[in-house]
């Protein structure tokens, strides 16, 4: 009997809690109607509505501060570059409404257009631009993208300065941009830098609110202080949970914008991501998908793939690896298509350089290397090796523990162990990786794994990383030869004279006669899940990011 | 009672002291840099300017200094890596949420676990003491990402239109249901076993013999006298779990995408974020410190044989 009672009650609580489980049933179809499926290019929607997934917490939404791809893709939504990118990755005229560069190529002009506001009400003049310039070189922000900056004049005094011992005011002053007055904006660069217009479409060349700033400090970029100018406002923003923007009815080019609204959640785990997607929750997945689900996602029709601006390679220690001819030889036995078909699993592209595809002028700088082939080329690895006079069979392999890199380590140490060469994988957290590797670079160190994802679209960005002393060339290699072919693509204003030398510069590493000592594995893909009913209008561009402007939600 | 419990919060301070002292030398003690995130390297004057700004180019002891002085003054200092966020706002942000989730969970674990223990026990060696404590057993040993990912696959998605439980995020208490469920499970199972073991032991006690031979009614004996003893090493392991709960799981949170603390106690080591790891272990001694005090209290009132032990 005593007992019993006990059952009952235990009973009792079970069924109720699951009867309030199914209480909630019929809550959410609403949510879960988004689904439908249209003709592409169909008729718009009534209700312009995304929820998109932004995947990790932005760590910051200043302009100054932000460094890494959600914060850049939400920042320019919110807010009003001076020039954007266009499909050709072009640079045109946003904020600004022309451009102009002078003959010595080391001044520009941009005007701004009439009638920008802030949404504080406040217009937005070329003050504005200059004052938030000048406060990320500041060594009181101490901004990471301080050198992005690094080619106008006096930036690189101003940001190094040590408020102790110089006089950081009077170098301030002395920083090369300057608000002629409230629409001109006139940039004084170091030397002739014909990307400097593509690099100011980056968003640590956006203009920043002072008034916001000075209000509330630190704070200024939480939704409720926030001033922006840009095509969207941020309405919310609850930290690790949703982003939310609404349409700024007011910005200049309103009229063009579909999307009132684009709800934004933060889902960090690419597993839970997807399931969010798949349950209706969420429209678009910014994010890599996992790879233990890729093979069935990519069969669904909102699977899309896009191409990054991004290598991910395996570089030699020149000096333990002396003999090019043994560089060549690893490159040659690396199963490139198999990494990609089995490990990485991301439909990335072999490379055959190591400026990726997409980047412009890349059929000009793209040397078709012969030791980068998709498929391994054993035999002709093998015969290179039987040439090298003291090889080393011995070799340390390292990388980073994370995601599919200690995997594509096993699949090179495969690779190589077919051409005679012993390889022990070492792998190490990123950090601490980082730190071991260099520069100076680790003489324990015989091959090691990283990748680069460019900041902004041009093929410098990728090629400068070789030079002697560039802060990523752990490689121990330096060639005066190359970097004088870089040194003179800096000043080519010129595309297609640039593009050359940057083909001149792939060539003496990776071409015929390549030196090799980056052994690139391939180009970064982005892959993405989007509702068919905008499918037809999202894209992203090679850095990840979506120019909400553009999306309609069709019927 | 009260000198006791004056001693016993005097004693947290020379034990946070080392506590902080002992993190910060072991957080400095591991290679990186929390400016670098990515391959980029950071450039001589950009690192210099941060070293400055976040007082890392003073000697070792007196950023030790400085970071007691803050914690003295409720400042755990700025995040070094989300920049315009201090400590005491991821602290006010998301340990609210991870309390929440904590409390659900705890609250789930103790309403099951601890009748079900009972009735295990009661009805010993029987049907139901078996299947009791097989269920248990499994829920202890099954890991919560399992269960967590098996929740949301059943009741999120394949039976999505019957149940219409969202798949993660923490805004709606339908939202709320599954996360504490998954959370909630091996605690419970734990407190069952707890709850048996310890009463299977009461039961054998002289003094439960004697109130039955009294004549006293049976469910009194075990309502009384029985519960409330067996609930001592019940209430010792429910302290400091507590704490370990409400700050939260990183795994639960990672899975269903809660904006909770638990998360920081991972991703913070692995951005080198400093001032949010010693914050976050500050935190955390702070609340086994008190959870551990409470524990001894209720031990008092549990058990008045400790009560004078203790003054």
């Amino acid at each position: 009997m005593r007992t019993k009672t006990l059952w009952l009650w235990l009973a009792l609580l079970v069924t109720s809690l699951a009867l309030v489980a199914a209480g909630c049933g019929g809550d959410d179809d609403e949510a879960a109607g988004t689904g439908a499926t249209t003709e592409e290019g169909g008729t718009e929607a009534a209700e312009q509505v995304i929820t998109v997934n932004w995947g990790t917490e932005p760590p910051s939404l200043d302009p100054g501060l932000a460094t890494d791809v959600t914060s850049a893709n939400i920042l320019l939504n919110i807010m009003d570059p001076l020039v954007k990118l266009d499909e050709d990755l072009n640079p045109v005229p946003a904020a600004a409404e022309s451009f102009e560069t002078s003959e010595d190529g080391k001044t520009v002009t941009f005007v701004l257009r009439d009638g920008l506001k802030w949404t504080n009400g406040d217009p937005v003049v070329a003050g504005d631009f200059e004052y938030a310039w000048k406060r990320t070189l500041s060594p009181e922000l101490a901004a990471d993208y301080a050198y992005q900056f690094a080619g106008i004049v006096g930036a690189n005094e101003y940001s190094g300065c040590d408020p102790k011992k110089d006089d950081c005011a009077a170098l301030r002053d002395k920083v090369g941009v300057t608000a002629v007055d409230d629409k001109t904006l006139e940039v004084k660069l170091t030397s002739e830098q014909p990307w400097f217009l593509s690099q100011a479409a980056h968003h640590s060349f956006l203009a920043v609110n002072k008034k916001a700033v000075d209000q509330f400090g630190d704070k200024w970029t939480e939704a409720a202080n926030i001033v922006t100018n840009g095509p969207f406002k941020l309405e919310r923003w609850a930290h690790n949970s949703a982003i939310d923007l609404v349409k700024d009815d007011t910005w200049r080019d309103a009229d063009s914008v579909k999307l009132t609204r684009v709800n934004g959640r933060l889902i960090n785990d690419p597993i839970t991501a997807v399931q969010a997607f798949e349950a209706g929750e969420v429209d678009v997945l910014y994010q890599a998908l996992p790879p233990a689900e890729v093979a069935r996602l990519k069969e669904t029709p909102e699977y899309e793939l896009y191409p990054g601006l991004g290598t991910f390679y395996y570089a030699f220690n020149v000096e333990n690896i002396p003999d090019v001819k043994q560089r060549r030889a690893m490159s040659l036995a690396i199963p490139r298509q198999s990494i990609i078909d089995n490990v990485a699993q991301g439909d990335q592209l072999p490379a055959t350089g190591f400026t990726p595809e997409g980047m412009p002028g890349f059929d000009v700088i793209n040397p078709e290397s012969p030791w980068l082939p998709a498929e391994p080329d054993v035999e002709q690895a093998k015969q290179l090796m039987s040439e090298v006079a003291n090889p080393k069979t011995n070799v340390t392999l390292y990388t980073n523990d994370s995601g599919a890199n200690p995997d594509i380590a096993v699949a090179v140490q495969a690779g190589l162990k077919e051409i005679g060469i012993d390889s022990t994988i070492k792998q190490q957290e990123f950090q601490q990786y980082l730190e071991f590797l260099g520069p100076p670079p680790n003489k324990d160190v015989d091959v090691y794994r990283l990748g680069w994802i460019g900041d902004f679209v041009d093929a410098i960005n990728f090629l400068e990383l070789w030079g002697c002393d560039a802060g990523n060339n752990s490689t121990n290699y330096c060639n005066e030869e190359f970097d004088a072919l870089i040194e003179e693509a800096r000043g080519t204003p010129d595309n297609d004279a640039r593009y050359e030398l940057y083909g001149q510069a792939e060539d003496l590493l990776w071409g015929e006669d390549g030196d090799m000592p980056v052994a690139p594995i391939y180009f970064y893909t982005y892959q993405n899940l989007e509702r068919e009913n905008i499918k037809a209008s999202f894209s992203v561009n090679l850095l990840n990011q979506t120019d909400l402007t553009t999306v309609v939600v069709t019927e | 009672m009260l000198k006791f419990i004056v001693r016993r919060i005097f004693w947290t301070i020379p034990v946070l002291l080392v506590v902080i002292l002992l993190t910060f030398l072991m957080m400095r003690q591991i290679p990186g840099n929390p400016f670098r995130q990515t391959e980029r390297a950071v450039p001589e004057s950009v690192q210099r300017n941060l070293d400055r700004k976040f007082n890392l180019d003073k000697p070792w002891y007196m950023q030790y200094a400085y970071y007691v002085k803050g914690v003295a003054t409720f400042d755990l200092g700025p995040s070094l890596v989300v920049r315009g966020r201090d400590v005491n706002d991821i602290v006010k942000t998301h340990f609210p949420k991870s309390i929440e989730l904590g409390l659900y969970a705890f609250l789930f674990a103790i309403v099951l676990g601890v009748p079900l223990g009972m009735i295990a026990a009661l009805r010993h060696n029987t049907a139901v003491d078996y299947s009791a404590m097989i269920f248990s057993n499994i829920f202890h040993a099954v890991p919560s990402f399992l269960l967590a990912t098996l929740l949301i696959y059943f009741f999120a998605l394949q039976w999505g239109d019957i149940f219409g439980l969202p798949t993660s995020g923490w805004t709606t208490w339908e939202h709320k249901i599954l996360p504490s469920i998954a959370l909630g499970f091996a605690p419970m199972a734990l407190f069952a076993r707890l709850v048996r073991g310890t009463m299977l032991e009461t039961l054998q006690q002289d003094y439960v013999r004697t109130a039955r031979a009294k004549g006293l009614r049976y469910r009194r004996v075990v309502g009384l006298h029985v519960l409330r003893n067996s609930l001592i090493p019940v209430v010792t392991a429910a302290g400091p779990l507590l704490g370990y709960i409400i700050t939260g799981s990183f795994v639960i949170e990672l899975i269903f995408n809660i904006p909770g603390i638990g998360q920081y106690f991972v991703t913070s080591v692995q951005a080198r974020d400093y001032s949010v790891v010693m914050g976050l272990t500050v935190l955390l001694s702070g609340l086994i410190i008190v959870a551990n005090l409470v524990v001894d209290i209720l031990y008092g009132i549990l058990d008045p044989r400790t009560r004078d032990a203790r003054t």
